[in-house]
This record gives C-alpha cells, structure tokens and sequence, in this order.
C-alpha cells in the first residue's frame, strides 16, 4: 500500500465486532515510522455494547478526503481504493520531480 | 549436516543398531523383546531383518516421523501447549492490538513496563505459595506477542475440550496435540454458541495482538500497567517526567502510540476497555472488596436486629410511659393540692 501521501487517518472500531476486522487490520497496515512522517493517526475505541458501525476517514497530502466503509470493502478494498488516488499522486509527483 | 529424512526404514534400523552396538552400554539392557516396545514402532516390528531381542535405542527416530528443524521453542506443538497452558493458569489478560513496532520499540516498552511494575507496592496479603511464602506476581507479569491463529485454536481447545468427557474412548489419547481434542473442536467449530466466552473474545483476536498477562487478579499491578501501557490521566495518569524520563523516550512514545489495547479477559469473563478500568480502579485490591462485603453483611444483620427489636421496644416504651403517665395523674392531684397550700400561706 502505498502511504506517502496520506496526512490524517482517523478511526473509530468496537473490536468486539467482527465487523471491524477491515478497519483494524488497515491500522496495521501503516508503517512503523507513519506518524514521524508526518501522518496524524486518530483512534476512538467504541464500548462493547455499541453497534455503530466501524468509520475509516483518510486525508491526503492533496486535501482529498476518503470515508471508507471497511464492513463492505474488507481489507482489500480498502487498500484498492487508497491505493487508486494514491497512485494518481505518485504519477504527478514523479512528473515534478523528475 | 546429515540428511534429514533417512533413505529406508531398514536403513535407519541398521543404522540405529550399529550406534547401540556402539556405544558403551551393557547390552544385555538394551536388547529386549521388541515386540514388547510400543506402537510407535510397529513399523519396524515388520521389518523382514531378524531383530528378535533387540531393543531400538532410546536416541531412535522413526523414519516416518524425522526430526522438525526448528528449535523446539519454536514450534507449533510448543506454542499450542504453552498457549493452552496459559489459558488455563492465567486469570486476567490484556489484550493489545500492535501495529508495526520495532524490536527497539518493544524493547523500550518492556522496560517501562517492568520498572512500573516493581514500583507497585506489595500487597497486604499478598498471594502465597506452598510453603506460605508470600509471592511477588510482579516478576511474572509479561508482554507477549501472540500467534493469532494458534492462540485462537488453544482458546478452541481450553474452552470446549474438556478430557474427562472423553473417558468412554478408552484407547484415546487426550492430550491438547491429540486427534481427540482435534475433533472435538472442529465439531465444535460449527455450531459455536455466540455467548460462549471463547465467541466473545474471538473477534479481538484479529490482525497482529500482544498480550499482557498476569497470574494473579491484582488491580495494584493492574493500574500500573494501564498507566504504562494505554494512560488516561484522571485515573491512570502516565509515570511523571521527573520520576521516569525513560517513558518519555522518543523510541518508548513511538512505540506506545502504536498500541492499543482492545479488550481483556479476567476471571473467565470479557471485558472492553471501560471494563478493564474500572476493575483497575478497584482500590486497595480484592481484600478490600471482601472487607466491604463483611462489613456490609455484618451492617446488614445489625439493621435486622433492630428491626425485629424495635417492635418489642416500641411496645415495651409506650407501656412503660402510660405506667409513669398514670403514675403521674395519681400523684399529681396530691401534689397539686400541697402545691396550692403553699401559695395559699404564702
């Protein structure tokens, strides 16, 4: 997953569902060193009781926003869609730089 | 080094044999009935090579079951049995998510973590061993990372194995590794009832999880460690800069932003984070919480015995009163009159 471009990642998961697996394992994801770089990485643990369902918000560098829904996209998804934008940086990056 | 799986089972035998002639033990020890040895070995009772009053040595490795290659530490067999083990001797544990920490990191941690703990100060009555010498669980408090699936197989097994039960097989074996306990839980599997305590914790045991265990309930060590490992200061305030500059450490605060802790289990019952708090917060331990009990209890009795008292007083009073009460309007006329008297000559 390619996650230079992402500033903020901010999640809210009961991990007493089975529904959050997605949300958790896209946590995990992030590399050790995401939040020297610069990425800002909010979580909020649900109580156990509460059936809200599992929020994923992903900002990058170029102001997008993302509102990921992992229950229907599971991890996979969740790495296609990030990776879809993120690669549209990549291409424009590389465009500048080089 | 040698070739692990030996090119024919009568190969091997030769081979072992050789090595017994070999080596310096009375042989009249080692050749015994092979016959008598156990089933492991039938292989090599078939064997067409005369070996009557032979016994394999002890160092023998079937050819069917060559030796693993890895450390004996590190294999799956080892890890289910230290995982149902634990499972089974430990009454609380704390269940993290991790994501992404360094060696250096964890390292950091465990350190912080250690040092919080033998902070702790020991208990009033504190758990003991046979001998009645106090123990101290401090030392036995560990951070571990888990292998998820294993672990989820070990809880399978401690939650729905339950060896007694199979007593009726009487040529099973019964152990976590048998193809009893395998079974058992695969049946199991399938129709798993959603309230069951291995159903509720399941679902925390996905993607990468360390786990803090204690042998003990000890809501002391309990606070420490949440203070350490997930602060949240009215409560558990994190240790002081001035105390423990270590925990304010770049690589130590890198590493704590990465965990997170999901959920815990302590005496057989699930908790969630809030859960987890508030059985830290219990002061003073469990022996507070009987001493409340006792008071309460003995409170309890005293109220009832004044209730059930206080009918028969109450009765007892308003007798008593009317007795003076009459006592009173008898002599009060007399009193009266030489009250009168009085103030008459007066």
């Amino acid at each position: 997953m390619i996650t230079r471009f992402i500033t903020e990642v901010n999640t809210k998961f009961n991990p007493f569902s089975i529904r959050s697996r997605a949300t958790r394992l896209f946590l995990s994801a992030l590399p050790p060193n995401a939040r020297q770089n610069g990425m800002q990485i909010n979580t909020t643990l649900l109580p156990r009781t509460s059936t809200q369902p599992a929020t994923l918000q992903v900002k990058f560098k170029d102001g997008k926003e993302m509102t990921l829904d992992g229950e229907q996209l599971g991890i996979k998804g969740i790495v296609e869609e990030v990776d879809r934008h993120s690669r549209a940086l990549q291409k424009q990056a590389d465009l500048t730089d080089g | 080094m040698p070739p692990r799986i030996n090119g024919s089972a009568r190969g091997s035998i030769s081979r072992a044999l050789q090595r017994t002639t070999n080596s310096q033990r009375p042989a009249a020890i080692l050749l015994q009935s092979l016959r008598a040895a156990s089933r492991h070995y039938a292989s090599a009772s078939a064997s067409p090579l005369s070996l009557g009053g032979l016994k394999l040595p002890d160092n023998y490795v079937p050819p069917t079951q060559p030796p693993s290659a890895r450390r004996p530490e590190e294999r799956k067999t080892q890890l289910l049995r230290s995982y149902t083990a634990l499972l089974r001797s430990t009454p609380l544990i704390l269940f993290f998510q991790h994501s992404n920490l360094t060696a250096v990191e964890w390292a950091a941690i465990r350190r912080e973590l250690r040092l919080a703990l033998d902070n702790v100060p020991a208990p009033v009555v504190s758990p003991a061993d046979s001998n009645g010498v106090p123990l101290n669980i401090a030392s036995s408090i560990e951070l571990q990372v888990l292998r998820t699936r294993i672990f989820n197989v070990a809880f399978k097994i401690v939650e729905f194995f339950d060896p007694g039960e199979q007593a009726s097989k009487s040529n099973a074996y019964l152990h976590d590794l048998s193809s009893t306990a395998y079974e058992t839980i695969r049946k199991v599997e399938a129709a798993a009832d959603p309230n069951s305590r291995y159903a509720q914790v399941a679902p925390l045991l996905v993607g990468p999880v360390a786990a803090v265990t204690f042998p003990d309930v000890s809501p002391a060590h309990l606070a420490a460690v949440l203070s350490v490992l997930s602060p949240s200061p009215p409560t558990f305030p994190p240790p002081s800069r001035k105390k423990n500059p270590g925990y304010y450490d770049a690589v130590a605060q890198n590493g704590l932003q990465k965990l997170l802790l999901v959920g815990g289990r302590i005496e057989d019952r699930v908790f969630d984070l809030e859960g987890v708090k508030w059985v830290g917060g219990i002061e003073g331990g469990l022996d507070t919480l009987r001493a409340q009990l006792i008071s309460m209890l003995q409170s309890a009795g005293l109220g009832l015995t004044t209730a059930l008292e206080g009918h028969s007083k109450g009765l007892w009073l308003a007798l008593e009163s009317r007795r003076t009460q009459l006592e009173e309007e008898a002599n009060g006329g007399a009193k009266k009159e030489e009250a009168k008297k009085e103030k008459t000559s007066a």
